[in-house]
């Protein structure tokens, strides 16, 4: 049985690639391949000027039928820079499945991946609407949502109408633990410029330290597009950066934990807090309100963001609105995350995606998540320095300061638990995590406004 | 020449880069400090209003301060108990007592039933 299946596939494999010697590389192929373009290109692009001026119906050989299908398979156009980004899809659904993580974010990324590498026939001045990059396709569409930064925002109003701000309310001090890590944005963007990259696609490529999927795509659909942005030609690097981001937050369990093991005491790592006060119903409504103005007062760049941000969990505080506040987190961040996770996937089209710079792009985005992670432990130990016996915090709530919610939070308290099993610190690290989220969105306007 | 005026705009960038580097970061840290400043104060105004109202109602500063101020863990073991006693059990009318049934008749309370009966010739 096992032979007969082993049989089959070989023979099929066998077929293809004959197919494929007589499509592509045959000679006498070649060219009538060459002319097939030029006729496709003018029946495609409606050329009609063309149609007229052949001598009516042309009449194919049941022969030249099959070749012209042929070629226009996926199978005719792959190339192995296809095969690899289905192959990339295929892990990131693995990941996701087998282990895990975000899958909420790598199964739409990795089906959007294998989405948008199927190869099809691409020539210049053929569009057959199909592609992500192709006017006109509903990938195309739907891309504009990344490409105008419409998405983030949406995904915005979703975690504000789901984000409770009560343990940074009750300690407004780790607080500035969310400031410090995005050290990580900056580092990263003097060493993108060090690599040779142009200060606006730098900028993007720094807003990966942010450790915010949603932020990383605000920012560089607006720097580094590939249009001119301040007088500097860009890249397009919206794909790259978003799956870097995208990625990291995905592996944020796995990268964070070295760290803080290894900035980190065994005495510093037990080490228990004061637990948070409770917070007024006032409080709360108070907070989203006064984060709103000040925060976009100081860095208006940010306001698409931070705008939607506060207005989620003032629907969500206010008490008043709960059906709004329903649908922004659940029905309408779900429908988002959707479109932004399977386009963002489809961009990572071979052709486009695969690049240096998108190598480079990776290495400085797990670099910058590293030093983001280590910045925000770091800051918290030297807090330690100035304050009292019983207000010590853990220092491993330092590393919750990448804004990636509610994972690294998660990733303190299970590395707190490591140590000392009865040490729950998740609500003191949902403090600095969702000061990040704050933080490393101003962190994007400002960038913006240095650019723009 | 060429390679002298790539390493000056590399230089330029650096620098530039590093401006911002620093400026961004400083306002980074400015807006969150603020932050926290501000939700410092206005924490201990609501505390000063509260602890006002108590005033006039009559309760001693002393008393009603540590009131304010509830842990978190006691928050926590509070929400867990109402948690467990509003969701994880069923609603039941708290009544003990055997309804009396209408019909009285009954094929369990009724004698025919345990008499054997004989026909009658």
């Amino acid at each position: 049985m096992a032979m007969k299946k082993a049989l089959t596939v070989i023979v099929i494999i066998g077929i293809l690639a004959i197919m494929n010697a007589i499509v592509v590389q045959g000679d006498a192929a070649q060219a009538y391949e060459t002319v097939q373009t030029e006729e496709s290109i003018a029946k495609v692009s409606g050329d009609q000027e063309a149609s007229n001026n052949s001598d009516g119906p042309r009449s194919y050989s049941a022969m030249e039928g099959i070749k012209k299908f042929i070629s226009f398979t996926g199978f005719a156009n792959a190339t192995p820079g296809h095969l690899i980004m289905l192959l990339v899809g295929l892990f990131f659904i693995f990941l996701a499945i087998r282990y895990d993580y975000e899958p909420l974010l790598l199964i739409p990324i990795g089906t959007g991946i294998i989405i948008g590498n199927i190869p099809f026939f691409q020539a210049p001045g053929v569009n057959l609407q199909l592609g992500i990059y192709q006017e006109g396709s509903v990938l195309n569409y739907l891309y504009y949502g990344v490409t105008k930064g419409i998405y983030p925002p949406l995904i915005f109003l979703g975690i504000g109408a789901m984000t409770d701000f009560s343990s940074l309310i009750s300690s407004p001090r780790l607080v500035i633990l969310g400031a410090a890590a995005q050290v990580g944005i900056f580092m990263t963007l003097l060493g993108a410029l060090v690599l040779g990259f142009n200060l606006p696609e730098a900028a993007s490529i720094g807003i990966i330290g942010g450790a915010d999927g949603p932020t990383a795509i605000f920012l560089s659909s607006k720097l580094a597009n590939g249009s001119i942005v301040n007088g500097v030609q860009t890249q397009n690097l919206i794909g790259p950066i978003a799956i870097a981001a995208y990625s990291y937050m995905a592996l944020v369990p796995v990268i964070q934990p070295p760290i803080m093991r290894l900035l980190t005491s065994k005495r510093e790592r037990v080490m228990r807090m004061k637990p948070p006060r409770s917070v007024s119903k006032l409080e709360k409504i108070t907070f989203p309100i006064v984060g709103l103005i000040l925060t976009t007062f100081i860095s208006p760049g940010a306001l698409p963001l931070l705008g939607m941000l506060f207005f989620g969990n003032i629907l969500k505080e206010s008490g008043v609105t709960r059906r709004l506040a329903d649908t922004a987190k659940a029905s309408m961040i779900d429908i988002v995350t959707i479109l932004l996770g399977l386009t963002v996937g489809a961009s990572t089209q071979a052709d486009v995606f695969i690049t240096p710079q998108s190598i480079l792009i990776f290495v400085l985005g797990a670099v910058s998540f590293m030093v983001a992670t280590a910045g925000g432990i770091l800051f918290a130990k030297v807090m330690n320095l100035f304050l009292s016996k019983e207000n010590k915090i853990n220092p491993l709530i330092g590393a919750s300061g990448v804004s990636a919610v509610p994972d690294s939070a998660r990733v303190v308290q299970n590395e707190g638990l490591k140590a000392d099993p009865s040490n729950h610190l998740l609500m003191h690290a949902m403090a600095p995590n969702v000061s990040g989220v704050i933080g490393s969105a101003v962190a994007a306007g400002i960038l913006l406004s240095f650019m723009l | 020449m060429n390679i002298l005026k790539i390493g000056l705009d590399f230089q330029g960038a650096i620098d530039e880069g590093l401006t911002i580097a620093i400026v961004g970061y400083v306002t980074v840290f400015l807006a969150l400090v603020i932050l926290y400043f501000v939700f410092t104060y206005i924490a201990k105004i609501y505390k000063l209003q509260i602890r006002q109202k108590l005033l006039k109602e009559g309760v001693k500063v002393d008393e009603c301060c540590k009131e304010i101020d509830i842990p978190g863990d006691v928050v926590a073991a509070i929400s867990t108990a109402l948690y467990m006693t509003l969701m994880l059990h069923d609603e039941e009318s708290k009544v003990l007592t055997i309804k009396k049934v209408s019909r009285t008749y009954s094929p369990w309370n009724s004698k025919i039933y345990s008499m054997r009966n004989l026909k009658k010739w």
